[in-house]
């Protein structure tokens, strides 16, 4: 196990270095990504042996960093799941990456791209090995940082500095708080080791765990992107480079699912019901409204940024239900609970992951984001089209894809909240199936969408007509995922026990709950559904099967007669003809009116002669993000307000600054003597 | 409230329907018979106006009109030739419609049946030689059945349809 954790530092440390000594050309994007899928398979298979042997990996450094208790990795399998979750998306997306970053030569620091990519894998491994509160804040400020400068590649493009301002406000706000948890746990216990903390937790007070909680909740939420405080994904996926966007949307997201799972689950050992149910509510919040404002993006990876909403929203069910039956004593529908959202999070790591590197492939062969832009582009990049159709179906949630087995178990989940006699939960669980069941059918919905507007039609636009398709890397890193969309569609069976086997000691977990997700794709206790994912796949096939052979049974003629898509009889089509995005969304955009309250503007250019006859037409539509605007227009006007008080402070002169210092001093030498 | 007092003040404001013909009822019968014996389920029907006068149009409306209402015996008229049986073409065909027509009956699956109505889809009526008028009917697209009249009336048009139907 010590030398999968050297070899996985150590390839990070030479994708990086290798960035730094010799960025571009071929060769030396071939080192980085050789050091990124070095790394990254190290860390699958180090997570691989933790998970499958339940022997914790510990490895202590006090001499690295002598603060506070120095550096300490402890991987369970709680945190094996979460570095192999980092290992796995970090070998396709650093295939992809060789080619992607192509595009870049010339136009952005390639040495800064390539070491700070290995930098952020290597940090981001790092968050879930963790065993103290000061390796935690260090791996996960250096994950922030690496990503922060990893969406700034694009500098060239004014919205990218903004979208990184975004980024930073929000993921600092969020370790804040995330380290006053910290803080509120460690005044009474001995060390800030997770070990101790688990320890001392059960002495907190009731205010003091619900102190930490909803703070944990706020600064892990944040990272995760669930709903009052999802501002920053739409901005900063959009903007960094599509396989820093995949490991971003993919793993980095779930750190903050794996924060709340450590702080929530682990150290406090879950809580009262009112915890679940916060949960619950934010996360039905964050699938529905992520998935409406999804619905209406026109930019390809703005609106995958905005199914992360979703998706965070989804496993925050999962978990939430997990916690909610904790409370209740219901150890067996709490492990399913907890488990669906686990394996939403692998799940929507895969598809969601595949899917922004697919944009990213359409992206780079066509230079914009533009939906509207787009068309025709599976007759000129089939096997992207290819593998953004297998991300699509999974993410919709089709069987026999990924996405359907964890949503399956979600609903699940929620179906056995029936079990509890309790009014409010009588209350709760039915309005989150009926969310979620909301989210899932919209989210198939914007699919059909992406991939039709994208991919299907006539081109839209010159730069559509002249597309490539990607590089063979790249065509790689989609492929390897795509592939593990299907086999964890298939084969829940498998996965399920592993991910049952990580809950083990957490909270009040019982082995005996934990062997129950050994049939639990197949029986669910006390529901009354049954799964069995190889059988729905065999169906599909025998149906498609059956399908031409029952017609030519029923004598329908052999060959197919290809002619032209029905135009109403138009003499040539152009796509001007096409259904464009704006106008796909358009029904949805009427029924949610209230919550777009979208701003129309049409105007029509008519012929000086007769208005009888058009010029030309111009249509423009935005939506008004209210809810961000009434919950952070004060707080930024606040911010600004204070900004302009402070800078006075900030005069530039030396001699001034000398005497803050001294000021500083003298005050802390006060504070010292007078303290105690 | 006021709604109902209204509805009892005016009472029934629609005429009573005519005595049905016989012969149209039997027609519509025979149509529905030979479609489903030709297609295996009942009739659809795309209209096109290759440039008509309208006149056919108001008698064709009139198939469907509750007099007629030839969708109880499943002679339905559907808004695509992607969805149609049968086409129904007025009018002489005018240049603009020359190339629609053709369009549209490449898009009707086979098999498939033309019915012209109207004088001026065989003869080019009174609009023949015009500067607009490309032709007749069956210079175009083949034609299954003729249909004179100008207008010929409802039940004209369903002999039409059911000798279309009756050549196959």
């Amino acid at each position: 196990m010590r030398s999968l954790f050297a070899l996985m530092l150590a390839g990070y440390a030479l994708g990086a270095a290798a960035a730094v000594l010799r960025p571009g050309g071929r060769g030396g994007r071939g080192l980085v990504a050789a050091g990124a899928v070095l790394g990254g398979a190290a860390g699958l298979a180090l997570a691989l042996q933790v998970l499958l042997t339940g022997t914790p990996f510990v490895l202590e450094a006090p001499a690295v960093l002598s603060i506070a208790d120095g550096l300490l990795f402890r991987i369970d399998r709680l945190g094996a799941l979460f570095l192999g979750l980092v290992g796995f998306l970090a070998v396709p997306c650093g295939l992809y990456g060789a080619a992607y970053s192509e595009g870049y030569e010339g136009r952005a620091s390639l040495r800064l791209l390539g070491a700070l990519l290995n930098l952020f894998l290597l940090t981001m491994s790092l968050v879930p090995c963790a065993g103290n509160v000061l390796t935690f804040l260090f791996m996960w400020e250096g994950m922030s940082l690496t990503s922060y400068f990893l969406v700034l590649t694009e500098t060239d493009e004014p919205e990218t500095v903004l979208a990184g301002g975004w980024y930073l406000a929000m993921t600092h706000a969020g370790l804040a708080l995330a380290l006053a948890a910290f803080l509120l746990m460690a005044t009474s216990s001995a060390s800030t080791t997770f070990g101790d903390l688990r320890a001392a937790a059960p002495a907190l007070s009731p205010s003091a765990r619900n102190a930490v909680f909803l703070l944990a909740l706020l600064g892990f939420g944040s990272k995760a992107g669930i709903m009052p405080l999802h501002v920053w994904l739409p901005r900063a996926h959009p903007a960094a480079p599509s396989h820093v966007s995949a490991l971003m949307s993919g793993v980095m997201i779930k750190m903050g699912v794996y924060g709340l799972l450590r702080v929530g689950l682990d150290l406090l050992g879950g809580g009262p019901t009112w915890w679940g149910a916060l949960l619950i509510g934010l996360g039905a919040l964050s699938a529905v409204i992520g998935v409406l404002y999804a619905l209406m993006e026109h930019d390809l990876k703005r609106l995958l940024a905005y199914h992360s909403v979703e998706n965070i929203g989804i496993i925050f069910i999962g978990i939430g239900a997990g916690l909610m039956f904790q409370s209740f004593g219901l150890p067996a529908l709490a492990t399913l609970g907890m488990v669906a959202g686990l394996y939403h999070t692998i799940n929507h790591a895969c598809f969601k992951g595949l899917l922004f590197l697919g944009a990213g492939s359409v992206a780079h062969a066509l230079g914009t984001r533009n939906m509207e832009e787009m068309g025709g582009l599976i007759k000129r990049m089939p096997r992207t089209a290819l593998f953004f159709l297998v991300g699509a179906c999974a993410i919709s949630a089709l069987p026999p894809l990924n996405g359907f087995a964890s949503e399956w178990l979600v609903f699940q989940a929620l179906l056995g909240g029936s079990a509890i006699p309790q009014p409010e939960v009588a209350v709760v669980m039915p309005l989150a199936v009926a969310m979620l069941a909301l989210a899932s059918g919209l989210a198939a919905a914007c699919f059909v969408k992406a991939f039709g507007i994208t991919f299907l039609a006539i081109p839209r636009s010159a730069r559509a007509e002249q597309a490539h398709e990607a590089p063979r890397s790249m065509q790689a890193g989609m492929a390897m995922l795509a592939i593990a969309c299907v086999a964890l569609g298939l084969l829940p069976f498998a996965v399920a026990p592993i991910l049952g086997s990580t809950l083990a000691g957490l909270g009040r977990v019982t082995p005996a709950a934990i062997e129950l997700t050994r049939s639990l794709p197949l029986q669910v206790p006390g529901a009354s559904g049954q799964m069995s994912p190889p059988l729905l796949a065999l169906g599909l096939v025998v149906l498609l099967a059956l399908l031409p052979l029952g017609l030519r049974l029923l004598g329908a003629e052999r060959r197919g007669r290809v002619g032209d898509t029905w135009g109403c009889g138009r003499i040539g089509q152009t796509p001007r003809m096409e259904y464009t995005a704006t106008a796909f969304a358009e029904p949805l955009r009427r029924v949610f009116a209230e919550l777009y309250r979208p701003t129309r503007d049409l105007s029509i250019d008519f012929h000086p002669a007769s208005k009888y006859f058009v010029q030309s037409i111009a249509y423009r539509s935005e939506i008004h993000p209210w809810i961000e605007r009434l919950l952070y227009n004060w707080p930024l006007r606040g911010i600004r307000r204070a900004a302009v008080w402070v800078r006075r402070l900030q005069a530039g002169s030396l001699h001034l600054y000398l005497f803050y210092l001294t000021l500083a001093f003298l005050v802390l030498l006060t504070m010292a003597r007078w303290w105690r | 409230m006021r709604l109902f007092s209204k509805i009892l003040q005016v009472g029934l404001a629609t005429e009573p329907l005519p005595p049905t013909s016989h012969e149209v009822v039997r027609l519509l019968h025979e149509v529905d018979d030979r479609a489903r014996r030709l297609f295996g389920r009942a009739l659809a029907i795309r209209e096109v106006d290759a440039g008509s006068c309208n006149g056919c149009e108001l008698e064709i409306t009139g198939l469907t009109s509750p007099v007629y209402d030839s969708e109880r015996f499943g002679v339905h008229f559907v808004a695509s030739p992607r969805h149609a049986d049968l086409l129904l073409v007025t009018g002489p065909v005018t240049r603009n419609m020359a190339v629609p027509l053709v369009k549209t009956y490449e898009a009707t699956p086979a098999p498939k049946l033309v019915v012209a109505v109207g004088d001026c889809s065989r003869t080019c009526g009174v609009f023949k030689g015009g500067y607009g008028v490309a032709g007749s009917v069956d210079q175009f697209v083949p034609v299954d059945a003729f249909v004179d009249g100008c207008p010929p009336e409802p039940a004209a048009i369903l002999r039409g349809i059911l000798a279309a139907v009756g050549r196959r």
